[in-house]
């Protein structure tokens, strides 16, 4: 019952980052770290008072570390909300045990 | 691994999880790792007011380690079994080390 990244290769997927951001892209690659190579990627920020903000990043490699979620994306519910004006806090950074 | 076997009983079993960000997702148990990732599936974000962002997510990954608690329904778990299990878990090692 291995939990592996391999159905989710070529498709778009939305990473949540330990900081908090949500990047999207085509999963071009991952390994057993979960490191992954986004292809296409663009970050989206959000924020309670504008509207979001999407930053074009092209060809990204995020380290595994970084990670805590990946995830692909449901068009129904995508279209169900018109993700151009979601105002909403950002999410917030994982906090790790130090010590 | 006990941890990961009890997981393992659990698949296909809704459960909630909250992460170290204090997002809290419930979904249906798809598979676990021996790092306890997690694979959920029909995802559900808790709070969606507060996590619009997270709305899209329908089956998702998430990485042991941002993993704060995993919330199980009571009828799933026999207690007594696990607690047991744990116990004996860790019992040989003391037995080893009391022996030399």
């Amino acid at each position: 019952m291995a939990s592996t990244l391999a159905e989710w290769t070529n498709k778009q997927v939305c990473v949540i980052t330990c900081d908090g951001r949500s990047i999207v892209g085509i999963m071009a690659g991952y390994d057993q770290l979960q490191n992954l190579i986004l292809k296409d990627a663009s970050e989206r920020v959000y924020s309670p008072d504008a509207d979001p903000e999407t930053v074009p990043l092209g060809l990204y490699v995020i380290r595994g570390d970084n990670i805590a979620i990946i995830s692909d994306r449901d068009e129904e519910r995508e279209a169900s909300v018109n993700l151009d004006k979601v105002r909403a806090e950002p999410i917030e950074s994982v906090v790790q045990n130090i010590g | 691994m006990l941890f990961y076997s009890f997981f393992k009983t659990l698949v296909g079993k809704e459960v909630a999880v909250e992460l170290k960000n204090n997002v809290v997702l419930t979904g249906k148990l798809h598979s676990v790792d021996q790092y306890l990732n997690i694979k959920l599936t029909d995802v559900q974000v808790v709070d969606q007011g507060r996590y619009p962002q997270l709305l899209a997510l329908k089956n998702c990954f998430i990485r042991g380690s941002v993993v704060r608690y995993i919330q199980i329904p009571p009828s799933e778990v026999d207690t007594e079994l696990l607690q047991d299990a744990a116990r004996k878990e860790n019992a040989p090692a003391s037995a080893v080390s009391s022996k030399a």
